[in-house]
C-alpha cells in the first residue's frame, strides 16, 4: 500500500481486499471465498465421516472420532465433566474451523489463483473473521452464564468494592480484543515472515519456517477453542479465583 | 506535520484505519466490514451443520460404544468372580477330598498295624508253646533216658560184680 | 506522503516489533528451562508438562505478535499517511 518505496514488500499485497459489493455494503471477497471452502471442507468430511457409523471404526471415521475426542478433552477439562456436553459442537466448531483455515492457508498455494485484487489467503488472517469469531465467544459466554445462573450472573459486577466494577467490565472488552488479535496477528505474521522468506529465496530455506507456521497455526487454533471454553465454564460456574485456577492448573 | 492533528484527532475512533484506507483507495489491514456478521452467520450456520453431522452421531456412536464397552467390562468381572468362587469351592472340595484321603490312608494303617500286631502276638504265643512243648518233652525224654541209664548202670554193676566176685555173692 | 512520517513509522515499527520480543523472549526462556528442569526432575509427566509448555509458550508469543501488529499497523495502514 503506502511502501510503494519498497518494492519488495509491497509485492506482498498486504492490506488489499478483493471486494464484493453488497446493495450499499462492502465485503471481503477473498475471505469469503477461502471461509466457504474451508466450511465446505468441513462439512463434506464429516458427512463422509459420520454416513456410515460403525461400533468398530475405521479409516476417516476413526480420524474423526480421534479429533471429536481431542476437542471433548479441550471442552472437559475447562468446562467441567457437568455442562461440558452441550458446548461440545461450538467450542469444536472454532477448533476445527480455525486449524483447517489456518492449515489451509498455509498448505494450499493460493498465490496460483489470481484475484483482481488482493490474494486468497486463510480467513483467519483477516480481523473480519476473527473479531467474528471473539464476538460469538462472548456472547456465548454471556449466554452460558446467564443460563447457567440467571441474573446471578452479574452479580460478579457489583460484589466486591465498586472500584472492581470497572475491571470487570473491561475484562469483558479485553477478552474478544485479545482472543481476535491474537489469532489474526499470528496467522497474518506466519503468512507474511512466509511471504518474505519466499521473496527473498524462493527454494528450500522457507520450508523450515513454514513448518513452523504450520505448528503454531495449530497451536492457535488449540488456544483459540480453549480460551473460549475456559471463559464459558467460568461464566458458568461463577467467578471464583479459585475456579480459574482449576482452568489453568 | 501539522495538517495531520486534525486527522488524528479525528481518527482517534475506529475510524483512524478506514482514513488509512480512504487516502489510498479501500482497503487496509482493519478493514472492518459487512465481512464480520457474514462470517459470524455462517459460522453459527456451521455449528448448526456440524452438530447435526458430526457432532451428535459421533458422540452418539461413542457413547453407545463406552456404554458396550462398560457393559462388557461389568460381565467379564462378573464372570471373572464366579469362576473364581467356582475355583474356590473345587478347591476347597480338593482340600476335603485330600482330607479324607488321609485319614482313610491312617485308618488303613492303623488296620493293618493292628493285624500285623495281632499277628506277631499270635506267633509270638504259638512259638512259646512249640517251646514250652520241645522242653516238656525234652524233660520227659531226660526222664526216660536217665531211667534207663540208671537201669543199666545197675544191671551193669550187678554183671560186673558177677564177673568179678563170681558167684561170691548172690545176686540179691 | 510525509517523508518525517514515513521514517518515524519505519523506525516505531523496528522499535515496537524488537522491544515486544524482550519480555516475552526472557518469559519464554525462563518457562523453558523450568519445563526441562520439571520433565528431568518427573520424566513420567513428560506429556503433560509439554503441553501446558507449549501453550503458555504460545500466550507469551502473544505479547510479541501485538508489537507486531502495531509495526504492521505502521507499515501498511498507518493512519497518518496522508
Amino acid at each position: 500500500m503506502m511502501l510503494v518505496s519498497f518494492p519488495m514488500l509491497a509485492a506482498l499485497e498486504v492490506g488489499k481486499h478483493f471486494y464484493w459489493q453488497l446493495g450499499n455494503l462492502e465485503v471481503h471477497g477473498q475471505v469469503l471465498i477461502v471461509s466457504w471452502i474451508v466450511i465446505g471442507v468441513l462439512v463434506i468430511s464429516s458427512a463422509l465421516a459420520s454416513r456410515n457409523l460403525q461400533t468398530v471404526p475405521s479409516g476417516l471415521q476413526n480420524f474423526m472420532e480421534y479429533a471429536l475426542e481431542f476437542i471433548q478433552g479441550i471442552a472437559k477439562d475447562q468446562i467441567g465433566v457437568k455442562h461440558y456436553r452441550e458446548w461440545v459442537p461450538f467450542v469444536g466448531s472454532l477448533f476445527l474451523f480455525i486449524f483447517v483455515s489456518n492449515w489451509l492457508g498455509a498448505l494450499v498455494p493460493w498465490k496460483l489463483v489470481k484475484l483482481p485484487e488482493g490474494e486468497l489467503a486463510a480467513p483467519t488472517s483477516d480481523v473480519n473473521t476473527t473479531i467474528a469469531l471473539a464476538l460469538l465467544v462472548s456472547l456465548a459466554y454471556f449466554y452460558a452464564g446467564f443460563k447457567e445462573r440467571g441474573l446471578g450472573y452479574f452479580s460478579k459486577y457489583v460484589q466486591g468494592s465498586p472500584f472492581l466494577l470497572p475491571l470487570w467490565v473491561i475484562e469483558d472488552f479485553t477478552k474478544p480484543l485479545s482472543l481476535s488479535f491474537r489469532l489474526f496477528g499470528n496467522i497474518l505474521a506466519d503468512e507474511l515472515v512466509v511471504g518474505v522468506f519466499v521473496l527473498l529465496v524462493p527454494l528450500v530455506i522457507p520450508l523450515p519456517v513454514m513448518i513452523l507456521g504450520l505448528f503454531t497455526s495449530a497451536i492457535q487454533a488449540l488456544i483459540f477453542s480453549t480460551l473460549a471454553a475456559s471463559y464459558i465454564g467460568e461464566a458458568m460456574e461463577g467467578h471464583g479465583e479459585e475456579a480459574h485456577d482449576d482452568h489453568h492448573a | 506535520m501539522m495538517d495531520l492533528i486534525p486527522r488524528l484527532s479525528g481518527g482517534l475512533s475506529t475510524h483512524w484505519v478506514l482514513l488509512a484506507a480512504e487516502a489510498e483507495g479501500k482497503g487496509g489491514l482493519f478493514d472492518v466490514d459487512a465481512t464480520l456478521p457474514i462470517m459470524a452467520i455462517q459460522f453459527l450456520i456451521l455449528v448448526a451443520i456440524l452438530n447435526e453431522l458430526f457432532f451428535k452421531p459421533l458422540m452418539k456412536v461413542i457413547d453407545e460404544r463406552d456404554q458396550s464397552v462398560r457393559f462388557g467390562i461389568a460381565e467379564a468381572k462378573e464372570r471373572l468372580s464366579k469362576a473364581k468362587s467356582m475355583a474356590s469351592d473345587y478347591e476347597k472340595q480338593l482340600a476335603q477330598t485330600r482330607r479324607d484321603i488321609q485319614e482313610l490312608i491312617a485308618a488303613a494303617q492303623a488296620d493293618a498295624n493292628k493285624i500285623r500286631n495281632q499277628q506277631i502276638a499270635d506267633a509270638l504265643t504259638e512259638a512259646q508253646l512249640h517251646v514250652q512243648n520241645a522242653k516238656a518233652e525234652i524233660e520227659q525224654q531226660k526222664q526216660e533216658v536217665s531211667a534207663a541209664l540208671d537201669q543199666q548202670v545197675t544191671s551193669l554193676s550187678h554183671q560186673i560184680l558177677t564177673k568179678i566176685l563170681g558167684d561170691l555173692v548172690q545176686v540179691s | 506522503m510525509d517523508p518525517l512520517v514515513a521514517a518515524s513509522s519505519v523506525f516505531a515499527a523496528s522499535l515496537a516489533v524488537g522491544l515486544a520480543s524482550i519480555g516475552p523472549g526472557l518469559g519464554q526462556g525462563n518457562a523453558a528451562s523450568r519445563a526441562v528442569e520439571g520433565i528431568a526432575r518427573q520424566p513420567e509427566a513428560e506429556g503433560k508438562i509439554r503441553g501446558t509448555l507449549l501453550l503458555s509458550l504460545a500466550f507469551m508469543e502473544a505479547l510479541t505478535i501485538y508489537g507486531l501488529v502495531v509495526a504492521l499497523v505502521l507499515l501498511f495502514a498507518n493512519p497518518f499517511a496522508a
